[in-house]
């Protein structure tokens, strides 16, 4: 009897269709992508096919057989409970090992002599073994390798490691199967090729037949205000929030930043006092061990409600959690579908999703995402490539561990979706870059990070082997400060982005406490205690994060329904009277309108504009819009936006009518103004950010070590413009501007804004005061800048000004 | 004409000393044909190199350049370094520093010794370069690398260590973050001379006078 059979008749299971023909396929040894919903047991449709392989080889090789990788270690945990009670119930001899950040150094030793049957892991994981001496042997009778929750690391550089990882074991054994597991995205056939590479021809896509109902249901305000401003609305709809939370079973409460997370998890308490004990809170800042405790709580169902990033978003299945509800714009509708996933797991059970808007503009999201749902519209997740910066530390990687041949690298990596058009030059660059430090000319040069010997290339210094294998695992989305009280007790980590705005003396709320910022030093923020009552708490908004193209459009689409007078939602009648006194003061723009709002103020002179497009799409426009006009004069700007549109705010007045007439928003020439623009912002300096810690220039030193490095620490920003002064060419900032150009512009998204914007007529008008749709973009603290005016000239003015007030 | 070369100038009054502080972000004392420099940081490219981070070696030219077009320009008889003149242990760009004094004889060099100086004094020695090891006297001005906690009665203290700069705010939300000289009732913290180096904000204060540093001027705010 097949083990899957023996298993699910032991739990009185019924197997579902698309776990029957995965295992079908497993079986007849292909490799495959299954796009199921969470909740329904696609951990088990992979997980018994691997089983069956193992069981019915006459002979079973000693060592690793399957590798499964998943992006959170709080999944690897869940997913080695699940695998360790099936052969604990069916008494197999497969064993299971745990392999992630948190591994204890005795576990790894034991690992190391003998490996497990199955060992789960993480990307970063993956990487770090191959770091080691001897990893060969380690994969080289590996059979098959799962990538869990492949959606989320497409698009992301940790998809990349995968990418290279497989590439190296498919190298060492060309048997390997492969296969992936996704929630539905837009792009399901890509994300198959890109997981399959070469053998994606004889791959296979399991579609599990399941469409989960979901119902949608904004939460709105007693009263609409009309002068919405970012983050003021959520919290007044705590009083609404919690009957929700009292009604129901166990509910999870979504926010965008750990620091809406904070604030709600704060006034939830203060509000209801009740609660304490029974809610809790759950982020990526927060220590292994109070997260483990959350997660146990829910399971058991001890918990009334968690208040969570995204955090929760993946995989990990709690049962008792029967309401979601979404605080802010979830900024996209595959990840709001995904979250409303995470209640009612029964099947057939209808998840209900409460979405919660910030501000009163945002409410006409929960319209939009209604309205998306019904029609099935999927955001694509963009894969990354020509990521020289993984590469480069893939290369340091191999050369750690036994050292590699370039040649036959080179042979592998170009057969990966990411590298694939990567030519011998640009890998040459690469072992250059990691041999002598780039292009070097100087025979004093000193640079020994990687040297080659008979042809192959490796690490002898032990110190840049330890600094190599301490810094992978910086492949993260952003750089993160370490937070400690003065007296040196560690509190947790926070975004440098969020830091880099307080200055010392202010206070704010982290961990659940009011905090005083004392000094930031060293990737350290000190801080102390403070009894001030209210910390400040800057407008979060989401985050980083923009809204998607289809929500956009969706939105746009509303708003026009509106004006027609066609639609008749909840969201949009209560949304009527700002709509409304957006009229009066202004105009409420239809489809083919493009809405610019010019207003004077002390601040001097503001212009916005309202593409509704997205905010990285507005940063890009507007800093080409600023280009643009400062072919009029000599000025300077300070950029503000948001999803719905952006402000361009200048001391002087701002010649938008000259501008417009002479085809502003013109779709020519817009490769050429993109270029200008980045050069002429902070973009690409605040991208490379990223890339300079992958690629193992920013060094953050020795966690709990004492080795000097205090002598080793530059800022990103440094390297940024040593790299622009000296080696153009450096193919490093050469991946950081396209980079800007794919993910953070958007250039296909906003060629095809303007594009639209084109074909729209403008409307100018001159408002008295800002408008419903102005304010929120003037209240936004963060700024980008723009000048093409002399230094010299600016100082002067801003001197005068000084002397003035 | 003849204004615009005034104000490249910017001379102001430590008591009794005259001092010019310099675009090139240094400091000039003319009745002693002195140049102050601050926070070089010479061989810190290379130390970076050493320890597996490619920076580009050329980078470290720029302030050899710099030092060196400062040198012809103000044709100083003695050079003062307030400290962090080289960025760390040994590495082959002291070299290049030798041969650049070995090149500039006629010109007498002292370092203040900085916290980033921690080479060995044997090299300073071969080189002629002179070592203060706490501070420096100067008729009315004390010189150090770090600010002296206490200024002796009747001096103003000259030091480096802090890499200040100021930000600037405007109208319209606007704001510039430049290099600049910090003057305190007795104490006037210099800019930081590397290239490669960062800043570190200063706030105004009551007694505190800011003269920020653009491109070819110093201007008092």
């Amino acid at each position: 009897m097949k083990a899957s059979k023996q298993w699910f008749e032991l739990q009185q299971w019924k197997a579902h269709s698309f776990q029957r023909e995965t295992w079908k396929q497993i079986a007849a040894g292909k490799s495959g992508l299954l796009n199921a919903p969470t909740g329904y047991g696609k951990t088990f449709a992979i997980w018994f096919g691997v089983l069956q392989h193992y069981l019915d080889q006459k002979k079973k090789p000693s060592g690793l057989h399957s590798l499964w990788i998943t992006p959170l270690r709080a999944l690897s945990k869940e997913i080695e409970n699940a695998a360790k009670k099936v052969s604990h119930d069916l008494s197999l001899d497969y064993t299971i090992g745990l392999r992630t950040g948190d591994t204890t150094l005795s576990e790894r030793a034991k690992q190391k002599k003998k490996m497990p049957q199955g060992l789960i892991t993480t990307p970063e994981s993956v990487h770090l073994l191959m770091a080691q001496k001897g990893y060969y042997d380690v994969f080289k009778n590996l059979q098959f390798v799962v990538v869990d929750e492949w959606h989320e690391l497409l698009g992301s550089k940790r998809g990349v490691q995968i990418e290279l990882a497989l590439s190296r074991l498919r190298a060492i054994n060309p048997d390997l199967k492969v296969w992936g597991i996704s929630a539905t995205i837009g792009n399901m056939e890509e994300a198959k090729e890109i997981l399959l590479g070469s053998e994606n021809e004889k791959g296979v896509m399991v579609r599990a037949d399941i469409k989960k109902k979901i119902v949608v249901e904004t939460v709105l305000p007693d009263t609409l205000e009309k002068f919405p401003w970012a983050g003021h609305l959520g919290l007044r709809l705590v009083d609404k929030v919690l009957p929700i939370i009292h009604a129901n079973k166990s509910t999870l409460l979504f926010t965008n930043t750990r620091f809406q997370a904070e604030t709600w998890y704060r006034h939830l308490l203060e509000t209801d006092p009740s609660l304490a004990g029974v809610l809790a809170l759950h982020h990526g800042s927060l220590g292994e061990e109070t997260r483990q405790w959350v997660e146990n709580a829910l399971h058991e169902g001890k918990l009334k409600a968690v208040v969570c990033t995204s955090s929760l978003d993946l995989g990990v299945d709690f049962r008792p959690v029967d309401t979601v509800i979404q605080i802010g714009s979830p900024k996209g509708i595959a990840r709001f579908m995904q979250r409303a996933g995470r209640s009612g797991h029964q099947p057939g059970a209808t998840s209900r999703i409460y979405f919660v808007p910030t501000h009163s503009l945002e409410i006409i999201e929960g319209s939009a995402m209604r309205y998306a749902i019904s029609n099935n519209k999927m955001e694509s997740r963009i894969p990354f490539i020509r990521s020289f910066d993984v590469l480069v530390q893939y290369l340091v990687t191999l050369a750690v561990s036994d050292g590699f041949e370039p040649k036959q690298i080179y042979n592998e990596i170009v057969k990966t979706h990411c590298y694939s058009s990567v030519t011998e030059a640009e890998f040459n660059w690469c072992l250059q870059f990691i041999t002598q430090g780039g292009k070097s000319l100087y025979a004093y040069d000193e640079f020994h990070k990687v040297v080659v010997e008979d042809g192959i290339y490796k690490v002898t210094n032990r110190k840049i082997a330890m600094q190599h294998r301490l810094s992978m695992g910086t492949i993260v989305s952003s750089t993160m400060l370490t937070v400690k009280f003065v007296s040196g007790k560690y509190l947790g980590s926070i975004e440098e982005w969020f830091l880099s705005r307080l200055k010392p003396g202010d206070v704010f709320w982290f961990a659940g406490k009011n905090l005083e910022l004392v000094r930031v030093k060293d990737m350290t923020a000190q801080v102390r205690p403070s009894k001030s009552k209210n910390g400040i708490i800057p407008s979060w908004e989401g985050g980083k994060m923009p809204l998607s193209s289809q929500l956009a459009a969706m939105i746009r689409e509303r708003l026009n329904e509106y004006y027609e007078g066609t639609g008749k939602d909840k969201e949009l009648s209560f949304l009527s009277p700002l709509l409304e006194e957006q009229k009066k003061r202004s105009v409420l723009p239809h489809e083919n309108e493009l809405l610019i709002e010019k207003i004077k103020t002390r601040e001097g002179c503001h212009v916005f504009v309202y593409p509704f497009e997205g905010r990285y799409v507005h940063e890009g426009m507007a800093a080409i819009m600023a280009n643009r006009i400062a072919l009029f004069k000599p000025i300077t700007f300070s950029i503000a936006m948001n999803d719905y549109g952006f402000e361009l705010l200048s001391d002087q007045d701002i010649p938008i009518e000259d501008a417009i007439d002479s085809d502003l928003f013109s779709s020519r020439h817009l490769v050429d103004d993109i270029t200008k623009s980045m050069n002429t912002t902070e973009m690409a300096r605040r991208r490379f950010r990223d890339i300079a810690a992958i690629a193992g220039l920013v060094f953050t030193g020795f966690p709990g070590k004492q080795i000097k490095t205090k002598h080793l620490q530059a800022s990103s920003k440094l390297f940024f413009s040593v790299f622009e002064d000296y080696e153009k060419d450096n193919l490093l900032l050469k991946e950081c501007y396209d980079e800007l150009y794919d993910f953070q512009l958007e250039v296909v998204r906003l060629r095809k804004a303007f594009e639209r914007i084109e074909k729209q007529k403008i409307v100018l008008k001159y408002p008295e005061r800002f408008s419903p749709f102005s304010f929120p973009i003037f209240t936004e603290r963060w700024r980008e800048k723009f000048s093409n005016e002399d230094i010299e000239a600016r100082v002067r003015k801003m001197k005068a000004q000084l002397e003035k007030d | 004409m003849m204004y615009e070369e005034q104000e490249t100038q910017m001379q102001i009054k430590l008591l009794n000393t005259v001092v010019e502080l310099l675009p090139e972000k240094a400091l000039f004392l003319p009745d002693t044909n002195t140049l102050v420099i601050a926070d070089i940081h010479f061989g810190k490219a290379m130390h970076f190199r050493k320890n597996g981070i490619s920076i580009p070696p050329q980078s470290a030219e720029r302030d050899y350049l710099r030092l060196n077009a400062l040198i012809e320009k103000k044709q100083p008889a003695r050079i003062i370094v307030l400290g962090d003149l080289f960025h760390s242990t040994h590495n082959s760009e002291w070299n290049l520093f030798c041969e650049f004094v070995a090149y500039r004889s006629g010109i007498r060099f002292m370092l203040v010794i900085g916290n980033h100086d921690i080479l060995d004094r044997s090299y300073y020695r071969k080189l002629c370069l002179e070592v203060v090891e706490n501070s420096l006297e100067i008729k009315d001005l004390i010189l150090s690398h770090e600010p002296l906690k206490k200024v002796p009665e009747g001096m103003v203290n000259v030091a480096g260590h802090i890499h200040p700069g100021f930000t600037l705010q405007g109208r319209g939300r606007q704001n510039i973050k430049l290099p600049c000289f910090y003057m305190l009732p007795n104490q006037l913290i210099l800019p930081a001379f590397g290239s490669l180096t960062g800043l570190y904000l200063l706030d105004r204060t009551m007694d505190s006078d800011i003269y920020v540093v653009t491109n070819d001027k110093v201007i008092e705010v």
